[in-house]
């Protein structure tokens, strides 16, 4: 794509919601040289943060596994992956073997495990929990989530929630200037109409989307014009970019690597897309966990290789950050049904060319448990604080309420 | 509508039987707007209907039903039989979607709609149409009835001992994961119980497994020592944490909240002072929810603008408005597929939390999938729904001819006629200026008009207002 026709569709899409909140003149360009940092260091404005919550409770223990430390085999006389099995990181540590391809990550240097992260007072209900990570509030009734607030600091950088069918926007993204749009495919995110004629098209379409102009009235109907409205410009303009793309290398044929795969061609559009959020799951394995839990890693791993790759190819190694979280881990010991109940502790996973490679922080020890639970060392806004300071260049202290020392995650 | 400011709402005037007034007479507007919510929508013929029975009586009739329940639950039960045999859980969701387009008691089906999102239980997990379509039943039978005796019962109902692990949890080994849902999510709230709670309560519910078709309780496996659950101390089983959790002050508050927001509005959380009344009363009549919503639909409150157009339509609300409206005779499975897109794939809540509802019915993505899925259902091309579902045969069937007749039928129909006078005007001027814009030349003249009151049709539902319920 030349340069023109990118800021063509960069300008074509300010304004209609997916660039910026518009206040007539495209954000970007009223925006000083000076205050653009320099492309080559981490914060620039071209960064890209790509979210994977993993829904449910990831079993943090079986994903990164202590092989070595003879209380994990009492604690999970059934789960327990042998030396043999996992994919070691170092003597003491390895990966499930369904990460094969974060394996190959870490080879390459561009994974980073982030361990023991959680928060004081661990919550166990999934919601609740949930909440406290998207929004990274320990407060209830928290409206706006931590993405959400970054990109009111990001003015001009369009978002999406890549979904599946049955799954809602995130609470991590409420907040933003800009209603963030949740898109399954391109092909389906266009409005259809019957028409005798394409001027009949036309009348119609004028018809719904002037019915969808807001003039501010009661709560629920101006909620649904804003998102129509948003939402027809948005379409439109996508119709325009992405056809025929053609991955690097090949995805698998999954709902995570098919989202991923979304993410990729809506990157290599150059529309300056700044933030990607996605949902894998379900990660909730009270009972008979080991074949659930390792195709959900394999899943995962597979498609964030591929995606990684692909991005690598294209020229944006540097670019791209992918950063996975669970509202918890879980219990250290096994329950009686093959699984494992609500934990706590659990560890993060970082991609990209910028990440410090291998595992940051120890294990939580497992002797010394909090209600059967892992003890946390890192709270998660740590990692978060480091993410919006150095890689989104947005202020951190503003966003979490407190300054939080940054975890260890990016090369210094 | 009129009605008291939102922070000063009597909560005595709120719930006292609404009637008529100069303030708020008994209009279209309100035979709408029950027929939304204590059933699917209505036909044009049912609103005229309505309008003429009064309050009282179109309520009764909603709350007990129309004649013929038993021969057409009867009817329905011998389809079932099917679906559990071969395990078919895409003619379940039809299944359900047929009964709630049909039943003679669409207020029932509404009612068991609720308390599947209230025990949201997923095929995903559970993987037993035969089970999933025994907590339908069970859920239906008790829609109406004693909260009590449902919660008692779903203790042992077997999807729920798939899809929260009961059939696993043994003594010694009890595993927490329906324990702690019960109190988080189906009785009490959050922040109302402790994690010891939970463990204890863990414990109690060890023992019932799955043989062949059926939940069967094994002593062997059941911890009956004692346990400690929200201060009471003894031996308990499940039935007394059951009991133990509904004799918490927080559990009528809680479902009652619940069901506020599922009739009376999703826009402002009640205060706890405008429940109290129905708390209690929910209370003292031993969870007696038919008679709690009974109270809700009459009230002054639901007839107010506290209460009108305060909801997003659920996906299924939309697309039964749509088909009832239209008097459509369609395939209830394409109908049920569809509504995965939409977000709410009926059996397959997202998670044990159910829906969330409200605004997240609503995003780019669904409000795309909703307009199209409108231009569906009303263009007669679309191979899955045909010629069944048409706009233009139901104008014939009425008598609406002109324009004028034309665009109000179909903004009363589906919106009683309350939308700005301009998005009117401009419905009016499309219908009037379509005339003269060119028609392929293989149409005939009957053709021509046909397609405009499609169109027009398709038109109203993608009006913002639309979307409200």
């Amino acid at each position: 794509m030349t340069a023109n026709r990118r800021d063509f569709l960069k300008a074509s899409l300010a304004g209609v919601g997916l660039i910026g909140a518009g206040s007539g003149a495209p954000l970007f360009l009223s925006r000083t040289a000076a205050a653009v940092p320099a492309a080559d260091k981490a914060g620039a404005k071209d960064t890209i943060l790509v979210v994977i919550e993993l829904t449910g409770g990831n079993d943090g223990l079986n994903t990164v596994v202590p092989f070595n430390d003879p209380e994990y085999a009492k604690l999970r006389p059934t789960l327990r992956q042998t030396p043999a099995q996992v994919k070691k990181i170092n003597d003491q540590l390895g990966l499930h073997p369904s990460l094969a391809g974060f394996a190959e990550l870490l080879q390459d240097n561009v994974l980073c495990i982030v361990q023991g992260v959680g928060y004081p007072n661990p919550n166990q209900s999934h919601f609740r929990s949930m909440d406290i990570w998207q929004t990274a509030s320990l407060n209830e009734n928290v409206s706006e989530g931590w993405l959400g607030k970054a990109l009111k600091g990001l003015p001009g950088a369009p978002s999406f929630h890549l979904k599946s069918n049955n799954e809602a926007s995130p609470l991590a993204l409420e907040g933003a200037p800009v209603r963030v749009p949740s898109i399954a495919t391109l092909e389906e995110f266009q409005l259809q109409l019957a028409a005798a004629s394409g001027a009949d098209k036309k009348e119609q379409r004028d018809i719904i989307e002037s019915a969808a102009r807001s003039n501010g009235g009661p709560g629920l109907l101006d909620f649904v014009q804003r998102t129509a409205s948003n939402t027809y410009a948005s379409s439109r303009r996508l119709q325009e970019i992405g056809k025929n793309y053609q991955p690097q290398t090949p995805y698998p044929n999954t709902p995570l690597g098919g989202r991923l795969k979304l993410a990729a061609q809506l990157i290599d559009a150059g529309l300056g897309a700044r933030l990607f959020y996605v949902a894998h799951g379900n990660f909730d394995t009270h009972a008979t966990q080991a074949p659930t839990h390792a195709n959900l890693l394999a899943q995962l791993s597979q498609a964030v290789t591929a995606f990684f790759k692909d991005i690598a190819a294209r020229g944006h190694r540097d670019r791209v950050l992918v950063m996975t979280f669970s509202e918890f881990g879980r219990r250290a010991k096994e329950n009686g049904s093959r699984g494992t109940d609500h934990g706590s502790a659990a560890p993060m996973f970082l991609i990209g060319g910028k990440v410090k490679p291998g595992p940051v922080g120890e294990h939580p020890s497992l002797t010394q448990l909090e209600f059967g639970n892992l003890k946390h060392h890192t709270d998660f806004r740590q990692v978060y604080a480091a993410i919006l300071d150095r890689w989104l260049g947005v202020s951190s202290k503003d966003i979490l309420g407190a300054e939080f020392s940054h975890a260890a995650i990016f090369k210094s | 509508m009129a009605g008291a400011g939102v922070k000063n709402l009597d909560p005595l005037w709120a719930w006292q039987p609404y009637r008529p007034s100069t303030e708020a007479p008994w209009n279209l507007p309100r035979v709408g707007h029950l027929y939304r919510r204590a059933a699917f929508g209505a036909t044009y013929a049912e609103l005229q209907a309505g309008l003429k029975a009064g309050p009282e009586a179109l309520l009764d009739q909603l709350l007990k039903g129309g004649p013929g329940l038993a021969e057409f639950d009867a009817q329905m039960a011998s389809l079932a039989q099917s679906i559990a045999r071969y395990n078919d859980a895409t003619h379940l969701r039809a299944w359900w979607l047929a009964r709630m387009l049909h039943s003679p008691h669409p207020l029932q089906e509404k009612i068991t709609l609720f308390w599947h999102n209230h025990f949201a239980t997923s095929y995903a997990k559970v993987q037993s149409a035969r089970f999933m379509l025994g907590q339908y039943e069970l859920l239906r039978r008790h829609a109406l009835g004693r909260f009590s005796e449902l919660l008692r019962a779903m203790s042992s109902d077997p999807a729920m001992l798939i899809w929260l692990d009961g059939r696993d949890s043994k003594k010694g080994n009890p595993n927490e994961n329906y324990a702690r849902e019960l109190m988080e999510l189906f009785s009490l709230g959050i922040g109302h119980y402790t994690e010891k709670d939970v463990r204890e309560a863990a414990r109690a519910f060890t023992g019932w497994e799955i043989q062949g078709t059926k939940a069967v309780f094994n002593a062997q496996q059941h911890d009956d020592g004692v346990k400690t659950v929200l201060g009471q101390t003894g031996n308990w089983n499940a039935d007394d944490i059951v009991r133990i959790c509904l004799e918490q002050k927080s559990a009528a508050p809680f479902l009652v909240a619940k069901l506020y927001r599922f009739f009376i509005s999703e826009t402002a959380a009640p205060s706890p002072e405008l429940l109290a009344p129905l708390a209690q009363q929910f209370r003292n009549s031993d969870y007696d929810f038919g008679a709690l919503v009974k109270t809700m639909l009459a009230s002054n409150l639901f007839f107010s603008s506290h209460a009108y157009r305060t909801r997003i339509k659920s996906p299924v609300d939309f697309v039964l408005n749509i088909v009832r409206g239209l008097e459509g005779a369609i395939d209830a499975t394409a109908l049920a597929q569809s509504l995965e897109q939409l977000g709410q794939n009926l059996f397959s809540p997202p998670s044990v939390k159910g829906w969330d509802g409200g605004k997240s019915w609503l995003n780019g993505q669904t409000l795309l999938f909703r307009q199209n899925l409108a231009l569906a259902l009303t263009s007669t091309e679309d191979a899955r729904f045909g010629r069944r579902c048409d706009p233009a045969a139901l104008a014939r069937k009425y008598h609406k001819e002109t324009d004028a007749e034309l665009v109000d039928f179909f903004l009363h129909l589906f919106l009683q006629g309350d939308v700005a006078a301009q998005t009117r005007m401009r419905l009016l001027h499309y219908q009037q200026q379509a005339h003269k814009l060119p028609a392929p030349v293989y149409w005939t003249q009957q053709d021509s008009a046909d397609q405009r009151v499609r169109s027009l049709c398709h038109l109203v539902l993608t009006l913002p207002e639309f979307q409200l319920d």
